[in-house]
């Protein structure tokens, strides 16, 4: 059995392989620096390690600064409005309609009022995460089933005891997937508002580098990117594993 | 007689005008300390309805509801009430213990560690001790029904409030846990009104069955049960007093269903 | 019943109050002067803004420009993500190897690929092409994939049983099965879409909303920012209506089935 799993996981690289070699035949065929291969892009990456570690922190630190305000804000709005239907069903429409406002086209405005700044730029993140931590939260305090709101009146809790102590914790499920979207998008955001507030951090580094020509150190800092998207939500969704273990577990009760 | 509980005339509608759903009639009834009160009546007539408003978890739309005395408009101090759907009655984030001690939440004079303490208690006197560490989705149904009950009791009720809580468990469960019920009643002294569909249980377990019309629920009538607080699963139920209450009762039961609809007593 | 009438109706039109409501007190804030009037134009002068673009036509010429980029490289991605996703169905092998590929790429901000994308391939659209897709294809792949690869035993097993071939199984009990969860990836699709486009028309500062979006900007015309942002959200609701249309087309029965309306 673990021969066919090795088997398997060997298999799965294979297609990239392919690729990365395809790729690299290409660069030789281009052979131009403007056409870099994996091998190029490996080189970049060896000898910039400092530097883009260094920038990609700026982009990692605002982007956990929009986050965070963007959670302070938006999770406990999200239960009130669940919880005072009325009020609710009032601004959701409105909050559709921001959904489909894209973030991008917040920045320039942000940039007349708040320049280009770290503020300007957490101010974009914050209201890029805040999307879909509002509406899941929202969704999830709408959904809360009606004998939540029975068993806390009948254990005498008043409303807000009811909503931090009770709430919360049940919606958690629902909002753990709005903060899944809003920890990547607050990373996206990030580096397109480095790039459109250029002041430093890795969305610049890599503009930079391609319009200096330098496309192996701009992929280098792209692959970057990707790997270190790639950590941050593993991370999330170890954490959200164990937060969450009564959650999970409980579909497994079900099954049995 | 001291009178824990009292419902006068109590009335609930829904809606308003020409299509208002007139769920219970003008109940009127009243417990008495230490008794063990079940109510019975045909499916849909408002049972929970009626047992929210007791607890005072729903405003009745007439009448009033009074606990030792004063009348109840939000759950009063003393009044516990265990669901019948105990998997969304306990709070899964929490383990077993915590969800007892969450009972107390209301209570002042006790510390947190006593509190934690007493919770195992309860725990203990429902027959869960070894699994206070572990949480409501881990047990079985009747555990965890079981759990609630320790709520119940951990919250220093004088009166419990049963809404089908045997409905969802299966039948042998159901059996030891009317016995348990009956004990800890007797136990912790606790005033009891339970809610059920199954006339059997209603008879076995109380002191007086108040049966219900259907809709628009009145009371129909009330039996007293004379059989002792002692009961036993075989040898009661094989009692000439037992068959004869439980034939009373679903007789009400049955013509209930087939005549023609009561106005309000 | 009179009043539960009258409410229901309210309720209808509930979006249009909650608007009136944004717009009252926009105004109010703009005409009461609590923030200075640079920021934060009253409805009129935007409304005003509005008008000015349409009628020198850079308004129609930047949203003709950006919506038909979002709607055919949500198309051709979402064609992509499902052939992907019937590939990897197909040949479990590809979805293996296909797995890291994608997960490398996904978390890719389509930003950052704009630069270079832009020296490769120039302003037409193939640029556009190129990034839209890039970031879009996900969405249609990954729930194609999971959605066909869920698809209950019992149907399959039909299928088997009334003598269908491994592709007619594919494609008559599969994809269909699989296309309520599709389109919910085309509807999140749809949205990244127009960031992508957006993003990618202010990073290469040629044509569309984005572009003109930073020209007003740079050109301090605050009114014109806000018309233009209020145009963008409402092409999200363009592409969300467009999307819900194809979904009551292709998947309509799994909202009869479950009661929904489109």
């Amino acid at each position: 059995m673990s021969t066919l799993r090795s088997r398997q996981n060997y298999s799965a690289l294979v297609l990239p392989i392919v690729l990365l070699l395809a790729w690299q035949v290409l660069a030789w065929r281009a052979s131009t620096p403007l056409f870099p291969g994996p091998w190029q892009v490996a080189v970049s990456i060896w000898r910039l390690y400092p530097q883009i570690v260094g920038q990609i922190g700026y982009t990692l630190m605002r982007a956990a600064a929009g986050f965070v305000v963007a959670a302070m804000v938006m999770i406990p709005l999200g239960i009130l409005l669940g919880r005072l239907k009325s009020i609710g069903s009032v601004l959701e429409p409105i909050l559709d309609m921001l959904a489909t406002l894209p973030p991008p086209a917040v920045v320039p405005i942000v940039m007349l009022f708040a320049g280009t700044g770290d503020a300007a730029k957490i101010a974009v993140i914050a209201y890029a995460a805040g999307i879909p931590l509002i509406m899941n939260t929202y969704e999830a305090s709408k959904t809360l089933h009606p004998m939540t709101t029975l068993v806390a009146r009948s254990l005498r809790l008043g409303r807000l005891e009811t909503m931090v102590f009770i709430d919360l914790p049940a919606s958690l499920p629902m909002i753990a997937t709005g903060v899944r979207l809003a920890v990547a998008s607050a990373l996206l955001v990030s580096v397109t508002a480095e790039m459109l507030l250029a002041t430093n951090g890795i969305g610049v580094f890599l503009q930079r580098q391609q319009e200096n020509f330098q496309i192996a150190n701009g992929l280098a800092a792209i692959a970057f990117i990707s790997i270190v998207g790639l950590i941050v939500n593993d991370l999330v969704q170890r954490l959200e594993r164990r937060l969450l273990f009564w959650h999970y577990r409980l579909d497994l009760h079900n099954e049995r | 007689m001291d009178v824990v509980l009292e419902a006068r005339q109590l009335a609930k509608a829904y809606g308003v005008g020409r299509d208002a759903l007139q769920v219970l009639g003008g109940i009127s009834f009243s417990v008495a300390r230490g008794e063990f009160v079940s109510i019975v009546g045909p499916s849909g007539c408002g049972k929970t309805t009626l047992l929210f408003a007791l607890a005072g978890l729903q405003k009745a739309s007439t009448g009033t509801v009074t606990f030792n005395g004063r009348p109840v408009t939000a759950p009063p101090r003393g009044v516990a009430v265990v669901f019948q759907d105990y998997s969304r009655s306990l709070f899964p984030w929490k383990s077993n213990r915590d969800n007892v001690a969450f009972g107390m939440v209301r209570v002042e004079d006790l510390s947190s560690s006593q509190k934690r303490d007493k919770a195992q208690e309860m725990l203990e006197a429902v027959g869960l001790q070894g699994f206070e560490d572990k949480y409501p989705w881990q047990l079985s149904g009747g555990m965890q029904q079981r759990v609630a009950i320790a709520r119940g009791l951990a919250s220093q009720s004088e009166l419990l409030l049963l809404d089908e809580p045997l409905a969802a468990v299966d039948a042998q469960t159901r059996a030891d846990m009317q016995d348990l019920l009956l004990d800890l009643a007797m136990r912790f002294q606790q005033t009891c009104i339970l809610v059920t569909h199954d006339v059997e249980e209603a008879v076995y377990m109380a002191d007086r069955v108040v049966v219900l019309t259907r809709r628009p629920t009145v009371v129909d009538h009330e039996i007293t049960i004379d059989l002792g607080k002692r009961r036993d699963q075989i040898t009661t139920r094989e009692d000439r007093r037992f068959l004869a209450a439980r034939h009373d009762v679903m007789m009400s039961i049955r013509s209930s269903r087939t005549a023609a609809p009561v106005t309000a007593a | 019943m009179g009043s539960f009438r009258f409410l229901e109706i309210l309720a209808g039109f509930r979006a249009i109050i909650s608007f009136l409501i944004i717009v009252v007190i926009w105004q109010s804030v703009a005409s009461l002067g609590l923030v200075p009037e640079k920021y934060f134009p009253s409805i009129l002068a935007i409304a005003a803004g509005f008008r000015d673009m349409m009628m020198s036509g850079e308004l129609v010429s930047a949203e003709l420009r950006t919506i038909s980029r979002a709607l055919v490289g949500v198309a051709a991605a979402s064609l992509l993500g499902i052939g992907l996703a019937v590939l990897g169905d197909l040949f479990p092998s590809f979805r293996r190897g296909f797995a890291p590929i994608a997960a490398l790429v996904q978390p890719i901000p389509p930003a950052a690929l704009v630069p270079m994308a832009v020296f490769m391939l120039g302003l037409g659209p193939k640029l556009y092409a190129f990034i839209v897709i890039l970031v879009t294809v996900w969405p249609p792949y990954f729930n194609g994939a999971a959605a066909l690869a869920s698809v209950s035993d019992v149907q399959i097993r039909t299928g088997q049983m009334l003598g269908l071939s491994r592709w007619q199984i594919l494609r008559q009990i599969k994809l269909p099965a699989a296309m309520p969860e599709i389109f919910a990836g085309i509807r999140y699709a749809s949205s990244i879409s127009l960031i992508a486009v957006v993003v990618a028309e202010m990073l290469a500062g040629h044509d569309g909303l984005g572009f003109l979006l930073i020209r007003k900007a740079f050109a301090i015309r605050i009114p014109e920012v806000y018309a233009l942002m209020f145009v963008c959200a409402a092409n999200g609701l363009i592409m969300n209506a467009v999307v819900n249309g194809l979904r009551w087309k292709f998947a309509g029965w799994q909202l009869r089935m479950t009661g929904q309306t489109a």
